[in-house]
């Protein structure tokens, strides 16, 4: 045991002495290791993002019905309440849905359909909160920039109707209180409150709407019935089988199913082929590290013959060059590690800003960096073992006479 | 007086594929304690090869007897050792009891030469007194102690050298040809303060050398050595004897 501090401290002194020499074993160490963590890097980022991607917008997990029906509020409430649903509203009829906007920013009316919206709605997931009341509304990408209006702003909404043969219109102020994210839709579309689009299906039916104060036929409609909705499915893996319920009761609905399923397999395929690139990479390195490693043991067999002359034993030989190594995989790691995360910033910061992606490229968790370490650690110590095994079972004397 | 080394009929052999090759022959020798000993003969007659076996860093192929008993160590039965691969045993033996300065003098490059000259004693952990200092100006290297050993002249490495044989206070010295690269004059210097210093510290010397000039000016015992050619003349072999 006594050897072992000396072991050490004449190992590190051999490394820093021939800094040049160890520089090149780091430098190829880290040429190898930094292009497969990028690689990886590369794999991972890309992979999740897609996965993400997939799970993440709710156009994948939308289920549409296809032409019109009729649904009452205890239908959709019953689908309301189904593990598999996310969110679900009614829709109203689209003409009745129409509503004409117009802001002091910009000359031209706005003819925009309204959609019903409330808090869940994953469309709006990024919002502060829905609109609420008769009030308030969010505006589409589209919308916004037609109108040339931003978030706070007060905009003026009318709606016309034919009533006892005479053409009317009301108008009421409305606060744009957000801007939906473009990836919502490319139409121009006023997310309000259910109340509201009610108010306007029954303002155009020539219906009062005392809320309002518009007046009209007080008679009442009977039970309300919705011609269509937007539902969203949980997840993914839920869609197929809301379709299948749906198809169960007559109703034809048409969701992303196949376009679930490619992505589904690409994300496999693009699994399979980075695995193995990443595994002959893997292997690539671990030759290229142990055969450095290796001819290291043997450039230093009379050095190690030296210690063994002056009296240390053969297996506190066999730690030095093993030291060694472990200095190379720690320091040829760190520099792969710098030099992924400089590739990482440029791919993220510089590269999919002007691609348009949102979400990170290239990334990599602190365990995949761990595992690296790990990897480059055992093989260089198993290099070195091998090495450091051969130059301690040659006798000293051949050692010596190296040279 | 204790007799340090005692060896009978221990065979070296060096013998390539095609059975031409070298043999080592020590029919019977004995080295008493303080003695100073010269391994003379011409180049390969197996002047190292012999002292590589004295130093226990070489096994021999066969031995009736190899007994080592340093003066204040144990008995110990070398071939024993070997044969029985006592690898760390042997380096016991070798650290505590044995200097070994070799031909191109074996200082590491990457320690200074004091450290160098320190790592016998850190081996054994002796304490730092001064005798590193002292050792090194007797040897008259006190002015390169903090320098790489790659700086030093050729002279200068060899005495480094010798003084890291020394520093542990070895009962025996075992030097192959120190003084081989050097210019006669500086050789015959470094030797004759050597001598004082073995003298001195009652050490057992054995070097190799082929310079007769040496061998009468410092007193030494000179090995007999003769060669002749056996089995047909493929196999050179070298006798090394008392006498
Ligand atoms: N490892 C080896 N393998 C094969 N032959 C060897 C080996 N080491 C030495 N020899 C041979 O053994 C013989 C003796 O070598 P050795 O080095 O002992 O000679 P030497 O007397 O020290 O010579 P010199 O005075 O030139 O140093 C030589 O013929 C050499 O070629
Ligand atoms: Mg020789």
């Amino acid at each position: 045991m006594t050897q072992l501090p000396s072991i050490i401290r004449l190992s590190f002194r051999d490394y820093s002495h021939e800094w040049r020499m160890s520089g090149c074993f780091i430098l190829a160490l880290a040429s190898v290791l930094a292009p497969m963590l990028i690689l990886f890097g590369l794999k991972f980022g890309v992979v999740s993002s897609m996965v993400h991607e997939l799970v993440e917008n709710p156009v994948n997990r939308e289920i549409r019905p296809v032409g019109s029906g009729r649904y009452d509020d205890a239908w959709i409430d019953a689908y309301r309440a189904r593990g598999d649903v996310e969110f679900v509203i009614p829709k109203t009829r689209a003409l009745a849905a129409t509503i004409q906007l117009k802001s002091e920013t910009s000359a031209r009316i706005l003819s925009t359909e309204m959609q019903a919206t409330d808090s869940g709605d994953p469309l709006l997931a990024r919002m502060p909160r829905v609109p609420r009341g008769y009030g308030e509304l969010i505006l589409s990408q589209a919308a916004a920039s037609k109108l040339n209006v931003a978030a706070g702003d007060r905009i003026d909404a009318s709606l016309a109707r034919q009533f006892q043969g005479k053409r009317e219109r009301v108008h009421l102020p409305l606060d744009v209180i957000a801007i939906a994210d473009a990836t919502v839709t490319t139409r121009a579309v006023a997310f309000v409150s259910l109340d509201l689009l009610i108010a306007s299906e029954n303002f155009k039916d020539g219906r009062a709407v005392p809320e309002l104060e518009w007046t009209g036929n007080n008679e009442d409609g009977g039970e309300r019935v919705y011609p269509s909705f937007r539902l969203y499915a949980r997840s993914i893996y839920d869609v197929e089988g809301l379709v299948n319920a749906l198809e169960a009761e007559g109703v034809r609905a048409k969701a992303n199913v196949a376009e679930i399923t490619t992505v589904q397999s690409i994300d496999r395929n693009l699994s399979v082929i980075f695995w193995i690139i990443a595994c002959v990479g893997a292997v690539g390195f671990s030759f290229s590290l142990g055969a450095s490693l290796w001819a290291n043991v043997d450039r230093k067999r009379k050095e190690l013959s030296v210690l063994r002359l002056v009296g240390f034993k053969s297996g506190r030989i066999v730690l030095f060059p093993v030291l060694q190594a472990c200095y190379t995989a720690l320091l040829g790691w760190l520099l792969a590690v710098l030099v992924y995360l400089a590739f990482e910033h440029v791919i993220n910061f510089v590269l999919a800003p002007s691609l348009k992606l949102e979400r990170e490229l290239c990334y990599l968790l602190t365990e995949h960096f761990m595992w690296a370490l790990g990897l480059t650690v055992t093989i260089a110590i198993y290099a070195a073992i091998l090495g450091g095994l051969r130059a301690a079972r040659i006798q000293p004397s051949d050692g010596l006479r190296e040279i | 007086m204790t007799v340090v080394y005692n060896l009978k009929n221990v065979v070296k052999q060096r013998v390539s594929d095609d059975g031409i090759g070298f043999r080592l022959v020590v029919p019977d020798i004995q080295i008493s304690a303080q003695e100073n000993i010269a391994l003379v003969g011409h180049s390969g007659c197996g002047k190292s090869t012999l002292l590589d076996m004295l130093a226990l860093i070489l096994a021999p192929d066969e031995s009736e007897q190899f007994d080592l008993h340093p003066v204040g160590g144990k008995d110990d039965n070398i071939g024993q050792l070997w044969k029985r691969s006592r690898q760390s045993h042997l380096s016991q033996i070798r650290k505590r009891h044995i200097g070994y300065v070799l031909q191109s003098g074996g200082l590491l490059p990457y320690l200074t030469v004091r450290e160098n000259i320190e790592l016998p004693r850190k081996l054994l952990k002796l304490p730092d007194d001064d005798s590193i200092n002292s050792l090194s100006r007797v040897l008259g290297i006190h002015r390169q102690l903090d320098k790489l050993p790659g700086l030093l002249s050729a002279g200068e490495r060899q005495r480094a050298a010798f003084a890291r044989a020394l520093s542990h206070r070895p009962s025996i010295l075992l030097a192959d040809e120190p003084t081989a690269a050097l210019d006669p004059i500086t050789a015959q210097k470094i030797m004759a303060v050597v001598m004082e210093v073995i003298r001195g510290l009652k050490i057992t010397l054995i070097t190799a050398s082929h310079d007769w000039a040496h061998v009468y000016k410092m007193e030494l015992r000179t090995l007999r050595q003769e060669s002749e050619p056996v089995a047909d003349g493929r196999i050179y072999e070298s006798r090394f004897s008392d006498g």
